[in-house]
C-alpha cells in the first residue's frame, strides 16, 4: 500500500499558517475551492454531454447508453492497468482502442438496424443497450467498485488554501484540449465538414457523395472514445463502478438541454455551468439537495428558455 | 414375467422411498442482493450462510435432516425484497428465512413477514425494526442504538473529545443513525456543533468537508451507507486539511470501502459488529472463510454465518420446524458465542447489545476494545 504523506485522522491539526487571516479571505478560499470542484465535475458532465450532442446531431437520437460508455472506459482501464499491469500510457491507448471498436459495434448492433425507423425505437434500443452493458460488466467484473490510479503520480497542490486535486486539474486540461480539438476537427477538416453535412441533412449529403453510413459510424466511434476518456479520467475520483455512468449521464443530459439541445458549445457550457451551480448551491444552501439544484436549473431553463443557452428558436430543420 | 417385473418395480419403489424420506431436507430461504447496486454485499452474505450450512450438514444436519438453502434475489430494491419474500413464503416447506442487511428493505417487507408468520433473521440495524409489533423478525446483529452509544462512549470517554460533528447519509439507515447518535451524545451532555446530511452517491464532498472545517469540530461521527462515498469523503477530508478524530458506523471497515479509500482511512476508528481478531470464534471463522473463498470476511458474511447457526440451533433446541417452536428456540438462546459476539435474545428479537471498536492503519483493521451494554 502506498504511503500517504498527509497526517492520519486523530493527529493534532497542523498549526494555522495564517491565524490573522480575515474571515472574508477564508470565505473567498472556500468559495474558490467549491467553484474549482464544480468546474472539474462540470468538465466530466461536459465530456459526456459532448458525446450526447454528437450523436443527437448525427442521428437525431438521444443515446441513453452514453453514460455507460464512460463506465466501459473505466473498466477497460481497470483491466489493462490495474489487472494486467500494463504501463499507464499503453493501458490508456488500449482502453481507447477498445472504446473505438466498441463504438463501431454499438453503431451496427444498436443504431444501424433501426436507422430507418422513427426516433423512438432507436431510443429504446439504446436504453436496452445500457441495461445489457451494465449487466454484462456486472457478470464479468463483479459488483465491487474498483479504485483506479490517478493519471499523475501526485495527489495535488495547495494554492493559497485552495487544494487543487491533480486529477481534477488533468480533467480540466483534457476537457479543454478535447473541446478545442473537436472544434478544429469539425470546422477545419474535410472529414469534420462531411460529418457536419451528414448531421444537417442526410439525403443532401448522400447526393453530394458523402458516405453517410460511414460518417455515422465515425460519429459513434468518436462519441464512444469521448465517453471512455471521461470514464478513465473520473475513475480515480468517483471510482469505477457499474452505476458510475448513470449518475454522470443524467447530469450530462440536463447539461445538453441547458446548453441548447444538439449544440456543441452548449453542451460544454451547460456541463460546466451545471457543475458550478450544484457545487455552489450545495455549499451555500444545503448539501442533501445537491442533485435537486441541477434539476431545478434544468426546470428553470425549460420554463424560461426552453431552447437552451445556445439553442435556436426552431430546432428542427426543414 | 409381467408379474415379476411389477413386483420388482414395487420393491424398488419401496426401497427408494425409504432413503427419500431420510434425505428430506429442512429448507431455509435467504433473500440477498444478487443483482443491482448492492450486489457486492449479496455475494458475501450468501458466502457466509453457505459456509455455516456446509458445517452444519457435515456435522450431521439438524433433527437428522440436511439443511438446504433457497436463495432469492431482491435486486437491491424494496419492491424486489417484498417480492422475494412473497416468493419464498409461497414455496412449500420453507421453515425460516435469512433476510437482507438493509434496514429500508426490511421495513418494506416487514408486513409480509408478519403476515406469513415465519421466523426471519434480519441484518438491518435500524432500532425500530424489532419494535413494530412483528414477532417474527430476529436481528443477527446489534442495532444502531448500540452502535451510536458505542461511538459516543468511545469518542467522549476514551478519546476525550467533546466537539462533535455528525455526518450522515439521508437514507433510512443514515438518518436513523444520526438520530441515535444525537440522542447518545445528549445522554453524555453533548450537543453536536454540526449535523450534516448528504445523499448517497454524492460525487463531491467539498461542501460537507468545508462545513466540518468551519464548525471547528475535533471529532467526526458518521453514518455513511455506500463504500464509494466513504472513499471520496475520506480523501477530501485529508486534502482539505481536516485531521480530527473520526469514529464511524461499520460501513467504514467494509472490505470495499478500505480498498477504495486505501491509506486515506489511516487513523479512522469505526465500530464493527464483526472484527476478525476480536474473539476466538471470530478468529476461527476468519480462517475458515479465507480458506473457502480466498477473501477476507466482513460483516456482510459474518452476520449471515451467525444467523444460519442460530436458526439451526433454534430448530435443534425446539426439536420442531413449526414457526412458534422455532421462535421459542431463538428467544431461548442465551449467552451463545457467535462470531459477532455473545447472543442473548430478548422477546423483541434483539440478540446483541454491543460493538467492537476498531482502528484502521495502513489497510489493516486493529481491534481496540469491545463495549457491551446491559440494557
Amino acid at each position: 500500500m502506498p504511503r500517504d504523506p498527509l497526517p492520519s485522522f486523530g493527529t493534532p491539526r497542523a498549526p494555522d499558517p495564517d491565524p490573522e487571516r480575515k474571515p472574508s479571505v477564508e470565505a473567498l478560499t472556500n468559495n474558490l475551492q467549491v467553484i474549482f470542484q464544480g468546474l472539474a465535475l462540470g468538465s466530466i458532465y461536459a465530456l459526456v454531454a459532448l458525446g450526447f450532442v454528437l450523436i443527437i446531431r448525427a442521428t437525431n437520437v438521444v443515446n441513453f447508453a452514453q453514460g455507460d460508455f464512460a463506465m466501459l472506459g473505466g473498466y477497460a482501464m481497470v483491466l489493462f492497468f490495474s489487472a494486467l499491469g500494463w504501463p499507464y500510457a499503453l493501458a490508456l491507448v488500449a482502453a481507447l482502442v477498445v472504446m473505438a471498436i466498441f463504438g463501431v459495434l454499438f453503431n451496427y448492433g444498436v443504431y444501424y438496424p433501426l436507422r430507418h425507423r422513427s426516433f423512438l425505437p432507436v431510443l429504446i434500443s439504446t436504453l436496452g443497450a445500457s441495461i445489457f452493458l451494465q449487466n454484462t460488466v456486472l457478470a464479468v467484473f463483479g459488483p465491487q467498485p474498483r479504485p483506479l490510479e490517478k493519471t499523475l503520480p501526485v495527489d495535488g497542490i495547495n494554492v493559497g488554501g485552495v487544494f487543487l486535486d491533480s486529477q481534477y486539474l488533468v480533467i480540466l486540461a483534457v476537457t479543454l484540449l478535447l473541446v478545442l480539438g473537436t472544434y478544429l476537427f469539425f470546422e477545419k477538416t474535410l472529414l469534420g465538414k462531411k460529418l457536419q453535412a451528414t448531421s444537417q441533412d442526410k439525403d443532401m449529403a448522400r447526393l453530394l457523395g458523402i458516405p453517410v453510413a460511414l460518417m455515422i459510424s465515425i460519429t459513434f466511434i468518436y462519441s464512444a472514445v469521448l465517453g471512455g476518456i471521461a470514464g478513465v479520467l473520473v475513475g480515480p475520483i468517483l471510482f469505477v463502478s457499474i452505476g458510475m455512468g448513470s449518475i454522470i449521464a443524467l447530469k450530462a443530459f440536463a447539461a445538453t438541454i441547458i446548453g441548447g439541445f444538439g449544440d456543441v458549445t452548449g453542451a460544454i457550457v451547460g456541463g460546466l455551468l451545471l457543475g458550478v451551480i450544484e457545487s455552489l448551491a450545495a455549499y451555500h444552501i444545503s448539501v442533501p439537495y445537491k442533485d435537486a439544484y441541477a434539476f431545478l436549473a434544468l426546470f428553470l431553463f425549460l420554463l424560461v428558455r426552453p431552447q437552451g443557452i445556445f439553442g435556436e428558436k426552431v430546432s428542427e430543420k426543414a | 414375467m409381467r408379474f415379476v417385473s411389477l413386483t420388482a418395480v414395487a420393491a424398488l419403489a419401496i426401497l427408494t422411498a425409504a432413503p427419500a424420506v431420510a434425505q428430506d431436507t429442512i429448507k431455509i430461504g435467504i433473500v440477498v442482493e444478487a443483482t443491482g447496486p448492492n450486489a457486492e454485499a449479496g455475494v458475501f452474505t450468501l458466502n457466509g450462510a453457505k459456509l455455516a450450512l456446509e458445517e452444519i450438514n457435515a456435522a450431521g444436519g439438524v433433527l437428522g435432516k440436511r439443511l438446504e438453502l433457497k436463495p432469492e434475489d431482491n435486486q437491491s430494491t424494496n419492491p424486489g425484497t417484498v417480492l422475494a419474500f412473497s416468493k419464498l413464503f409461497g414455496e412449500k416447506g420453507i421453515v425460516s428465512i435469512i433476510g437482507p442487511i438493509r434496514s429500508t428493505q426490511i421495513q418494506a417487507a416487514s408486513p409480509t413477514i408478519a403476515k406469513a408468520g415465519i421466523p426471519t433473521m434480519i441484518g438491518g440495524t435500524d432500532p425500530s425494526l424489532t419494535k413494530v409489533n412483528n414477532r417474527w423478525v430476529f436481528r443477527g446483529r446489534p442495532n444502531d442504538s448500540y452502535s451510536s452509544r458505542v461511538i459516543a462512549d468511545f469518542g467522549v470517554n476514551t478519546l476525550k473529545k467533546r466537539k462533535w460533528a455528525i455526518v450522515h447519509s439521508t437514507d433510512a439507515f443514515g438518518s436513523g443513525g444520526m438520530n441515535a447518535l444525537t440522542a447518545s451524545l445528549k445522554a453524555l451532555g453533548i450537543t453536536p456543533v454540526l449535523v450534516q446530511g448528504y445523499t448517497n452517491n454524492s460525487q463531491d464532498f467539498t461542501p460537507v468537508v468545508l462545513a466540518v472545517k468551519k464548525s471547528g469540530a475535533d471529532i467526526i461521527g458518521t453514518y455513511m451507507t455506500n463504500s464509494p462515498d466513504v472513499g471520496i469523503f475520506a480523501k477530501q477530508l485529508r486534502q482539505l486539511g481536516v485531521s480530527a478524530d473520526w469514529v464511524g458506523s461499520p460501513s467504514l471497515v467494509s472490505v470495499t470501502a478500505m480498498e477504495l479509500a486505501g491509506p486515506a482511512l489511516n487513523g479512522v476508528h469505526s465500530v464493527a459488529d464483526f472484527t476478525p481478531d476480536a474473539s476466538a470464534e471470530s478468529k476461527a471463522y476468519t480462517a475458515k472463510y479465507k480458506a473457502a473463498y480466498k477473501l477476507d470476511p466482513d460483516v456482510y458474511s459474518s452476520w449471515a454465518y451467525d444467523a444460519m447457526r442460530i436458526l439451526a440451533r433454534a430448530i435443534g433446541d425446539a426439536k420442531s420446524t413449526e414457526p412458534e417452536a422455532i421462535r421459542k428456540g431463538i428467544v431461548g438462546i442465551q449467552g451463545w458465542k457467535g462470531v459477532e459476539g455473545t447472543y442473548s435474545f430478548d422477546d423483541k428479537g434483539d440478540g446483541l447489545r454491543g460493538y467492537n471498536v476498531v482502528r484502521i492503519d495502513n489497510g489493516k483493521v486493529g481491534f481496540i476494545k469491545h463495549i457491551d451494554f446491559k440494557d
